[in-house]
């Protein structure tokens, strides 16, 4: 908008809404705006203009957002597989060291790349052929989490799993690679469950087979049991529990009630 | 984590900085670059919906945009800035990206239109005048230049002038005329409407 010489810029007017230092301008902004109705105005109706602007851009914007439980999962699994696959930084390394250091990475990403593709490969071709699912795809399962603190999750009075929806059953089972698969056969189970603060996503649910008679559904559900005891009793910090539910819950279980085999009144079908 | 980021990020970081065993280290990284995820996540989605990304894609440019960072710290990088990084390596993925895949603006328009249908105003006149007002503002934002629609935007999300000049690579002064020229536009337009 052009003014008169004698008025201020709307440059001017909005180095002085935003209150940005512009040295000995800024006395004469603040002099010329302190006799002039014109320019306080325009300063007026730019102020205005802002703050429509913001209302409309945060109202446009902020309702599309989906919840971030998912993505922030997603992360936490993609920053600990580079952890785990680049090497650590040392204080003290030479040109040589870091390039036998990077090829060794490389080499280690592209093996564990093939390693894993393999592996997805067999896998997923035995658990269609076998149907056996005892274990996550860290990859699409990493567990999603809730931001929540121990007194909530504590707080909670029904510890039961609510039912996964059949149209999210089915997209877990896409992901899978059993699209086909018959809903009876698998329990879409929360690799953390809600009951410690595992969030209702798609990166938190895996097919869980019914097929497995030994890491079944019901030995988890006594794992998650036994870890919410321990949140809820002090002994054991929330987020080291979610994080072992997550990493490998078969583990957890064994760590947690000192067997290598699902006890028998966690499994009833196990001697089978 | 520190509360304390008004743009410039140094504190947390000093956290990470100072375990000198490499695996703790480490896990401390993971944290507080979660921690800025938890934090950034929702303006630098939004800010790559309204440069035209689709929310799928911004997700996915998010998770390489924190990866970046993860690394970039790991390797013993300053962070001056959070905040400014986030957004300018957000921006400059976002553009290579957006050569692939654009959104459907018409679909987009069209969702605007139909959030602005179930807008909670008091009354039927009230609704009416706002989305009316919401309608015409965003018609005046969108026909605005490109780099002038990124000022607003980052200026939106609380980045400063020098912020948002290291972003778009401009200098601050021309940041604040480009604010100018844009706001002008805006009142102009409300100007036209209410006489």
């Amino acid at each position: 908008m052009k003014y008169e010489a004698s008025h201020l810029t709307d440059q001017e007017l909005l180095l002085d809404i935003e209150r940005i230092p512009s040295g000995h301008k800024e006395k004469v902004i603040r002099t010329h705006l302190d006799g002039c109705w014109k320019c306080r105005a325009r300063r007026k109706g730019l102020e205005n203009a802002i703050t429509d602007f913001v209302h409309v851009y945060q109202r446009e914007s902020d309702p599309e957002l989906p919840p971030a439980a998912g993505p922030r999962a997603l992360l936490r699994a993609r920053l600990a597989q580079l952890a785990a696959t680049e090497p650590a930084r040392r204080s003290i390394g030479t040109l040589v060291w870091r390039g036998l250091a990077l090829a060794s990475a490389v080499c280690g990403v592209l093996a564990l790349g093939f390693i894993l593709s393999r592996f997805s490969v067999v896998w997923r071709d035995s658990s269609a052929r076998a149907g056996i699912v005892s274990i996550p795809d860290a990859r699409l399962t990493p567990g999603a989490t809730l931001l929540i603190s121990r007194p909530d999750v504590c707080a909670q009075p029904d510890t039961k799993n609510k039912a996964v929806p059949v149209s999210m059953q089915r997209k877990v089972f896409e992901e899978y690679g059993i699209p086909g698969a018959d809903p009876g056969a698998y329990e879409v189970d929360y690799l953390v469950t809600p009951a410690l603060g595992g969030a209702d996503d798609i990166h938190n649910l895996w097919p869980h087979s019914y097929a497995a008679t030994a890491w079944n559904a019901r030995v988890k559900d006594a794992l998650e049991d036994r870890l919410r005891e321990m949140v809820c009793d002090g002994s054991l910090d929330l987020s080291e529990a979610q994080r072992e539910i997550a990493a490998n819950w078969i583990a957890a279980y064994k760590k947690y009630f000192h067997t290598d085999k699902p006890l028998a009144e966690h499994c009833r079908r196990c001697g089978e | 984590m520190s509360s304390r980021i008004t743009g410039s990020m140094i504190l947390p970081f000093l956290r990470t900085a100072s375990a000198t065993d490499p695996d703790k280290r480490r896990v401390r990284l993971q944290d507080d670059v979660t921690s800025l995820f938890d934090r950034f996540r929702n303006p630098l989605l939004r800010y790559l919906w309204n440069l035209g990304l689709t929310l799928p894609d911004g997700e996915e440019i998010l998770q390489d945009v924190f990866l970046s960072l993860f690394q970039h710290l790991d390797r013993g990088k300053p962070l001056y800035d959070a905040r400014g990084w986030l957004f300018r390596v957000a921006h400059n993925l976002a553009l290579k990206r957006r050569g692939r895949s654009r959104r459907d603006s018409e679909g987009r328009e069209q969702a605007g239109v139909e959030d602005l249908a179930v807008d909670p105003a008091p009354n039927p006149e009230d609704r009416l005048a706002s989305s009316q007002t919401q309608q015409r503002l965003m018609a005046v934002v969108r026909a605005l230049p490109e780099q002038d629609r990124r000022c607003l935007f980052l200026r939106a999300e609380g980045l400063r002038y020098s912020e948002i000049a290291g972003i778009l690579d401009m200098s601050p002064a021309a940041i604040s005329l480009s604010l100018s020229r844009s706001l002008a536009r805006l009142v102009r337009s409300a100007e036209r409407y209410t006489l």
